[in-house]
């Protein structure tokens, strides 16, 4: 695995981690992991891998996703991350409002800051 | 909020403009309550503006008979089906594989047909397959959570009886509840929806009236005066009838925008009165609207051409319409709204309603007919509406009675029309007990209905002609 691909998967979980616990704070444990469910369902429709993806009542973890690197060098980490949180934070606006998004989208990274509202109607 | 537009007739706007979107609601009523055609319109409507729906029936309505049912309604279309409208058997699932099987299957119906609505029909029957109520209550705050994050918007049927609304543990979920019920009343059963419940939106309370008709569900908005509906300018125009020497006694004819009684025993000339003063409007290009709940057209138009008068021009025109309405099958919960948007559509200068009594006898709550004449009436108002009510007075000799009920704090002006006995004949006399903000005329004036219209004759200048 390349040294600069495992480091964007740590960065992406960093951002994840980001998310869930700010998430959290609005739809509680229990639906910010029903809604990671729903995301890594429709990613998975293009990015098997993503079912690799750790998440339970005490946060979240891509350990799983990058130790498949080594059997999958190629994968295209930074579209299925962008394509993941582009759909965990455009389900988020429509659920808790663009304002509760926002807020949390601020939060993120500067990665994040190009993240669009598309949603499961309009795309 | 986004809203889901029902597109039911009158109920988005008592919802503000629909359901919010992804809200969790519950319609509940006992059975035949009209809860599943309630629920059936708001989807197949829902499919034409292209949203997809989820029906899961579960086991107290068979998909065959449901399906059968709704072919008579014309919100219904084959054309949608499988493809807007997707039915499911929650059910089977749950008697065949068991109830933690339930929510897998739910997720996977939603994964594969990406709703945009879910229905669970009937939810309530469901509870009995849980060994207890507190294991159906996990499955009820399981599904919540699961259908929160999919951006549907979800019914949940049941019959519930009102009772059980503050007690189910489902109900603590809902965001929006909807109760259906019936009753009867003198000569309909009537049909009645509630919104008890409804998060991130206002709605307006009370009982609305609705009926079910081959078009689907058609809500009546109950009628109440709000604080702000009581607020309206007053003008100082006014409005005659016509006949000079009445309006010379009312200063010039009635202020502008005031309700005015005219109440009278039988054949005292009521009707007539009411319809010169759409006619005066007419002549002067305003609308009216004569509401008629004791003679049809046909019969107020030979009165017109009896006495000369051109109401087939106006009819003809535009300017005067009638509105005629059995009193048998008077509906007043339905036509109240009905008159008001009649009123709206049509920008009516001049309205009359001949007779409230009719009204009020097709009533059985006479405080319900006070507060509908009370909301009308302020409405009528704000609108700046000359509206004449006439009222039968069951003593033509009397005129201290003007109508059954206290209706005098709507009403600004009442004029009173009676008979007299003078040697050995009867006469009909006028006068004006009231007229608000304004000053008037207080003789008792005999007046005569010729083939040349109303006449105004001399003041009645013997006392002992009343009784």
């Amino acid at each position: 695995m390349s040294g600069f691909k495992k480091e964007r998967i740590e960065h992406y979980e960093t951002l994840l981690r980001e998310i869930w616990i700010a998430s959290a704070k609005y739809l509680g444990m229990v639906s910010v992991n029903l809604l990671l469910e729903r995301v890594v369902w429709e990613v998975s429709l293009e990015y098997k891998e993503i079912e690799l993806l750790q998440y339970d009542q005490n946060g979240i973890s891509c350990t799983r996703i990058a130790a498949s690197l080594e059997e999958n060098p190629d994968l295209p980490v930074e579209d299925m991350f962008m394509k993941f949180i582009t759909r965990y934070v455009a389900i988020l606006a429509k659920l808790l409002g663009h304002e509760r998004a926002e807020e949390i989208k601020t939060k993120l990274k500067e990665e994040a800051t190009g993240i669009s509202f598309s949603t499961r109607e309009e795309g | 909020m986004d809203k889901l537009i029902t597109g039911i007739k009158n109920f988005d706007s008592i919802l503000g403009g629909g359901i919010p979107v992804y809200s969790l609601n519950i319609v509940s009523g006992a059975p035949g309550s009209g809860k599943t055609i309630f629920v059936q319109n708001i989807i197949f409507n829902s499919a034409r503006s292209g949203l997809k729906s989820l029906y899961l029936t579960t086991i107290s309505e068979s998909q065959f008979k449901m399906v059968r049912h709704l072919q008579g309604f014309e919100f219904f279309s084959d054309d949608l089906l499988g493809d807007k409208v997707i039915y499911g058997d929650l059910g089977l699932v749950l008697r065949k594989q068991g109830t933690d099987k339930a929510l897998e299957y739910l997720t996977e119906m939603i994964k594969k047909h990406l709703p945009n609505i879910v229905v669970i029909d009937s939810f309530k029957a469901i509870r009995d397959l849980f060994p207890d109520e507190k294991t159906f209550k996990a499955f009820v705050f399981d599904l919540a959570a699961a259908l929160s994050i999919w951006e549907i918007t979800v019914f949940l049927v049941g019959e519930y009886e009102e009772q059980e609304l503050t007690l189910l543990s489902e109900f603590a979920i809902a965001d929006g509840i909807f109760h259906l019920y019936g009753q009867e009343e003198k000569r309909f059963q009537k049909r009645f929806i509630r919104i008890l419940k409804m998060r991130g939106t206002s709605f307006e309370q009370g009982e609305h009236l609705f009926q079910i008709s081959p078009v689907g569900i058609e809500v009546y908005p109950r009628m109440r005066p709000e604080g702000k509906e009581l607020r309206y300018d007053v003008k100082q125009g006014r409005k005659g009838f016509g006949i000079p020497d009445l309006d010379e006694m009312l200063s010039d004819g009635l202020l502008e925008g005031t309700i005015t009684l005219i109440s009278g025993g039988t054949g005292a000339g009521k009707t007539i009165l009411a319809l010169k003063f759409l006619l005066e409007g007419a002549e002067k290009g305003e609308k009216g609207i004569f509401l008629s709940f004791e003679e049809p057209a046909a019969q107020l138009l030979n009165t017109a051409r009896h006495l000369g008068w051109e109401l087939d021009k106006y009819l003809a025109q535009g300017l005067v319409d009638i509105e005629f309405i059995s009193p048998v099958e008077l509906d007043v919960d339905k036509h109240a709204f009905e008159i008001l948007d009649m009123i709206r559509r049509k920008k009516v200068e001049r309205f009359v309603i001949d007779s409230i009594s009719s009204f009020e006898n097709s009533v059985s709550d006479i405080q319900k007919y006070k507060d509908y004449l009370w909301a009308l009436g302020h409405q009528l108002k704000r609108r700046h509406i000359n509206t004449i009510f006439t009222a039968v007075n069951d003593d033509p000799f009397s005129p201290l009675i003007v109508s059954k009920t206290q209706i005098s704090l709507i009403i600004d002006n009442v004029i009173i029309l009676r008979y007299v006995e003078d040697n050995s004949h009867i006469k009909k006399v006028l006068g004006i007990m009231k007229t608000r903000g304004s000053d008037h005329n207080k003789d008792l004036r005999e007046y005569e209905i010729t083939p040349n219209g109303i006449s105004i004759l001399g003041k009645l200048d013997r006392a002992d002609m009343l009784r």
